[in-house]
């Protein structure tokens, strides 16, 4: 256990070999999920990368999302780092997500970089003028994580400059929690997520912020079915960063990040997203681009339960 | 590795543990009688700006088979979900419907569909409206859930 968990794929090839076919398995299942229960369904969530809104995955509907994000690296190596989602919308109250991390740093490695287990809750059962969901995360990563899906505390790209295989020793546990406040406007979505983080390991809590907004572009729906067409193309921005420690709350020396983004999505139930990311100060990485898909299966859950009856 | 598998085992569980009690409700349009009641004065008497539309009937029917068919079935007569073609459901105003589409039934698993624009959700509305009520339809709910007689 605990040689699995601190060695790195460097010291301990085997433990590397299996990471590697685990994750090759979720791959394939993955793939073969959406092959057994083929079925349209478009989802409402908003295309954001790191801002959430209060929308959530329909009840019995699995989407599964692959994405990456490629950082340039000041002292160091550029990187690509490479996701993959599972997300079931467990009733119309609570989405579940899972998670698996990776990356690969130019110049020195690829490396698994860990799990996440997410939960997301809505709590009220009314749409209001803003509507707040609950989050609640546990991460099993390493320092080598690169995916950026949060800022926080006075996380900076230096962090990221370190070698792989010194930063994949490090293995932290944290507990990411965060407000999301959402509103719907006249076909605009405004999201604001307040996070807390908090490494298990006896750090201090780290905080940090995310907002988003989005629109499509053509707010009816055409009469025909069609792919390229303003109805389907989503554009909006997304900014976040940090806010320092609970020791030290502040806008000082924590990195920050604007990005627009673009959507595309597809009335068969895949998604395709492209987000440019540009930081705003010496601390942030110079320029992010993440891009992804997904594709979301209807009725998972029901068909799932078939087999079984 | 093994908290990954035991992380991934957490996932499993939630969905099996969904599944297993997911959709209980299947055509039981009960809840979407009460959740209709619950419509504030000034949306059921909200207009809708597509009503009578043909162009708008079949951009709702478009979006329809995209976002709500999987439960109520291509013909909306219910395949997991409620009718929409019952009486209870027919029979409410536009302003109802899109009430009712905005804010869905938490409690009974229908999901809000405030994340689609409001034009969007009229067409759907206008194309629900098209339908009428369908022949095998339980005849004993022909009152609307708000207590008006059907309308004409």
């Amino acid at each position: 256990m605990l040689a699995g968990n601190q060695i790195s794929e460097s010291v301990c090839p085997r433990t590397a070999t299996s990471r590697l076919g685990f994750l090759r398995s979720f791959v394939l299942w993955a793939v073969a999920a959406a092959l057994w229960f083929p079925a349209r369904a478009t989802a409402q969530e908003t295309p954001y990368f790191v801002a959430y809104s209060h929308h959530l995955e329909e009840p019995g509907n699995l989407e599964i999302e692959t994405y990456s994000i490629y950082g340039t690296q000041k002292g160091g190596g550029d990187f690509i780092a490479p996701w993959m989602e599972l997300e079931y919308g467990v009733t119309a109250w609570w989405t579940t997500e899972f998670y698996i991390d990776s990356q690969h740093t130019f110049a020195d490695s690829s490396v698994f970089t860990g799990t996440r287990w997410e939960n997301r809750f809505r709590p009220l059962v009314h749409e209001h003028w803003i509507n707040p969901v609950l989050y609640v995360e546990f991460e099993n990563t390493t320092d080598a994580d690169k995916t950026l899906k949060e800022v926080v505390g006075f996380d900076s790209q230096f962090d990221a400059a370190e070698l792989n295989s010194e930063a994949n020793r490090a293995h932290t546990h944290e507990l990411e929690t965060k407000l999301i406040l959402s509103s719907d406007f006249k076909g605009w979505n405004f999201s604001e997520n307040f996070i807390g983080e908090k490494n298990l390991g006896h750090e201090p809590w780290e905080f940090g912020y995310a907002l988003g907004a989005d629109r499509p572009l053509r707010l009816a729906a055409t009469p025909r079915p069609c792919n390229f067409c303003r109805e389907n193309i989503i554009l909006g921005a997304e900014m976040y960063g940090g806010l320092g420690t609970v020791e030290a709350f502040t806008l000082s020396g924590t990195s920050h990040y604007v990005a627009p983004l673009v959507a595309w999505q597809l009335p068969n139930g895949v998604t395709l997203s492209l987000s440019p990311g540009f930081g705003l100060n010496d601390h942030a990485h110079r320029f992010l681009l993440r891009w992804g898909m997904s594709y979301e299966i209807g009725g998972f859950g029901r068909k799932l339960r078939s087999l079984f009856q | 590795m093994r908290r990954a598998m035991i992380l991934a085992s957490f996932f499993a569980a939630s969905i099996a543990a969904a599944a297993s009690s997911a959709h209980n409700h299947k055509t039981d349009d009960r809840g979407v009688w009460l959740q209709i009641a619950r419509a504030p004065i000034k949306m059921r008497s909200a207009k809708n700006p597509y009503e009578g539309q043909q162009d708008a009937v079949a951009a709702g029917k478009k979006l329809f088979r995209q976002h709500c068919a999987e439960c109520h079935g291509d013909d909306a007569t219910g395949a997991h979900g409620p009718n929409l073609r019952s009486p209870g459901v027919q029979n409410a105003t536009p302003g109802e419907l899109a009430w009712f589409l905005r804010n869905g039934n938490l409690v009974r698993g229908m999901p809000p569909w405030a994340g689609i624009p409001d034009e969007r959700r009229w067409q759907i509305v206008t194309y629900l409206k098209s339908l009428g009520v369908a022949a095998n339809s339980d005849a004993s709910k022909a009152r609307t859930p708000t207590g008006r007689e059907p309308a004409e």
